[in-house]
């Protein structure tokens, strides 16, 4: 999967917008593999929408979305298992995190299905995000920010043309974004993928090759 | 998959599983225990002789002073062919020419009669087919005899003249030569007798060996049937007595009664199996709701199982995998209680009727497991059905 390619798409919602003043919204926007992208927005312009879109579990909207020229809408239930596990990844920003889990099962669950990466590779980021002591304890315990971090390390559990992070980190300090922006970009470069990052207001500081405003 | 069964065995509801589960085996067992049972009582009520299924009726003309033939005209086959409660029908065929028959032991003739032969199409025959058949050529003709018989010379003639008594396996091993003459020929072969019968008063032979053997001593004769061997649908049909009283033919009363009894068995035995289908059929449902609800307690996991990329098939299987092992435990259990009370209820019948047969018990295991593949594989795509559409 080479290209996303968004054709005049916009979600039903805005229909009746006739002053709809946005840079992805009813234009044409291509995202393509090995680039970097920041999605910047207000809240309730539609961000966590373009990632679902994309990600294939809403259709609420008009217009046209691709992927390397193929309309999305025609992929089918199969096809969506099949991206989700070895071309598209996007770490949720309401987590979708399984309570019942512990952090290292939360990330695992993924993995097993994927088999990308060793156990003692997902321990190596624990250590890198600051929270090698939470590996075993249940996903309930944690903070809102050491849970994004679980979210973000299972988001990288598999191989992927494209990852779309929605807002990963409305919860963390700087060093801590810093660490997993840092291990976000190494996943990304050595696979060749495409990040598409979004934001409202504070972003992880990367050198992007292109900004869009929601 | 660990992991997947850890999410997905939250909610499970183990008093409903349960439920489902003693329904389930309650059914099975019902369905499986009315067939055994029939299967086991069947014989005890149909007195089967091996030769002729019960189940059928003989059919003559009843002998009147006026005399006229005893015959069945081709009208009046055609006539009770067509009755709603025939299934289906045949003639007795008769030999038409002279057959001496004597007995020896040891190639010593002891005593000779005068006799006949009768057949009926082998169909009605419930004989091993490897004893009963006849082709032209063959030195030895299989004889069926009726017991009475054999009761005649065992109780009448034996004891009055001092022979010994002769019990079914020796009669089988005596030699019988069998004269047959008609048409300027004669004919010597041997007969053996493989078997006796309590439902036919005739000395019946293969189909074959009456066709043939007509052909050759008799070949201009009439054989018209003077007894028809009958197969209805359902004994206790009054039609059945009607019809033959108004046309004059005798049917043999006793063995309607005993065609009554079976008939009354295969129905209720019928009526609980059809009950006992019911309640695993209502199981069946108790457990798709059970398992429904579950699925929508776990809807949101499922949404998420899916979208980080698990298959509407690998997040059904835990459900499916939990459900076939249910009811493979249920068909094993129920298997395992049925052989207990068969084996309780088979020594009564024993003690009551010590010559009924051990009935196989395949077809309750057959049954059994048509039940669990059928049931397993509804539950399998119903699973698979809901959770697609999370």
């Amino acid at each position: 999967m080479n290209t996303i390619h968004l054709d005049h798409t916009f979600p039903e919602v805005f229909a009746r917008l006739d002053d709809l003043q946005s840079e992805v919204w009813k234009q044409d926007v291509t995202f393509e593999k090995g680039k970097l992208y920041l999605v910047e927005a207000n809240s309730g312009t539609g961000k966590s929408s373009l990632c679902s879109f994309v990600y294939g579990y809403r259709d609420d909207y008009q217009g046209t979305i691709d992927f390397d020229g193929h309309n999305i809408r025609r992929l089918k239930s199969g096809d969506w298992t099949r991206l989700r596990q070895r071309h598209l990844s996007l770490m949720f920003q309401e987590l979708r995190l399984f309570p019942e889990l512990t952090a290292l099962e939360n990330v695992q669950i993924k993995n097993r299905l994927t088999g990308f990466k060793t156990k003692k590779q997902i321990l190596a980021w624990f250590d890198e995000l600051g929270i090698p002591d939470k590996v075993d304890a249940p996903l309930a315990l944690m903070s809102f920010g050491q849970q994004q971090r679980v979210t973000m390390m299972r988001a990288l559990a598999q191989p992927f043309d494209f990852l779309l992070v929605d807002e990963p980190i409305s919860h963390l300090d700087d060093l801590n974004s810093r660490s997993m922006a840092d291990i976000m970009i190494e996943e990304a470069t050595r696979q060749g993928a495409g990040v598409v990052v979004t934001s409202i207001g504070k972003h992880m500081e990367l050198k992007y090759d292109k900004t869009l405003r929601l | 998959m660990r992991l997947v069964w850890k999410l997905l065995r939250q909610h499970i509801s183990a008093p409903q599983l349960a439920g489902f589960f003693l329904a389930n085996l309650l059914g099975m067992l019902i369905v499986l225990l009315a067939l055994q049972f029939y299967k086991d009582v069947r014989p005890v009520f149909s007195q089967e002789d091996g030769f002729i299924n019960s189940d059928y009726l003989i059919v003559s003309k009843r002998v009147s002073m006026m005399g006229g033939t005893s015959a069945f005209t081709p009208r009046e086959l055609d006539d009770l062919g067509r009755q709603s409660f025939t299934k289906s029908l045949a003639g007795f065929t008769a030999s038409q020419y002279k057959v001496a028959c004597s007995m020896g032991i040891e190639g010593v003739a002891n005593f000779g009669t005068q006799m006949y032969f009768e057949s009926v199409p082998d169909r009605f025959v419930d004989a091993a087919k490897d004893q009963w058949h006849f082709r032209k050529g063959d030195e030895v003709v299989p004889i069926v005899l009726p017991r009475s018989y054999l009761a005649i010379y065992n109780f009448g003639f034996a004891q009055s003249r001092s022979l010994p008594k002769l019990s079914e396996g020796v009669v089988s091993m005596i030699d019988m030569m069998v004269v047959m003459r008609g048409a300027g020929k004669e004919a010597r072969m041997k007969g053996r007798v493989v078997g006796f019968t309590n439902r036919l008063n005739t000395i019946l032979v293969p189909e074959d060996f009456i066709r043939w053997s007509n052909q050759e001593f008799a070949p201009d004769a009439d054989a018209s049937p003077t007894r028809l061997i009958l197969e209805v649908n359902n004994p206790t049909d009054d039609a059945i007595a009607r019809y033959m009283q108004q046309h004059g033919y005798d049917i043999d009363e006793d063995k309607l009664q005993a065609g009554k009894t079976t008939y009354f068995l295969k129905v209720v035995s019928g009526v609980i199996m059809g009950v006992g289908l019911l309640i695993t059929v209502l199981s069946f449902f108790i457990l798709m709701l059970s398992i429904y609800l579950l699925v929508q307690k776990n809807t949101l996991k499922l949404q998420n199982l899916r979208l980080i990329g698990y298959s509407p098939a690998r997040i059904s299987l835990p459900y499916q995998l939990l459900t076939v092992a249910m009811n493979a435990l249920v068909l094993l259990l129920a298997l395992a209680i049925l052989r207990w009370l068969r084996g309780y209820y088979m020594e009564m019948i024993w003690a009551m009727f010590p010559t009924v047969k051990d009935t196989p018990m395949w077809p309750a295991y057959v049954l059994g497991l048509v039940l669990f593949v059928v049931v397993s594989l509804l539950n399998i795509l119903a699973i698979r059905r809901k959770i697609s559409r999370v």
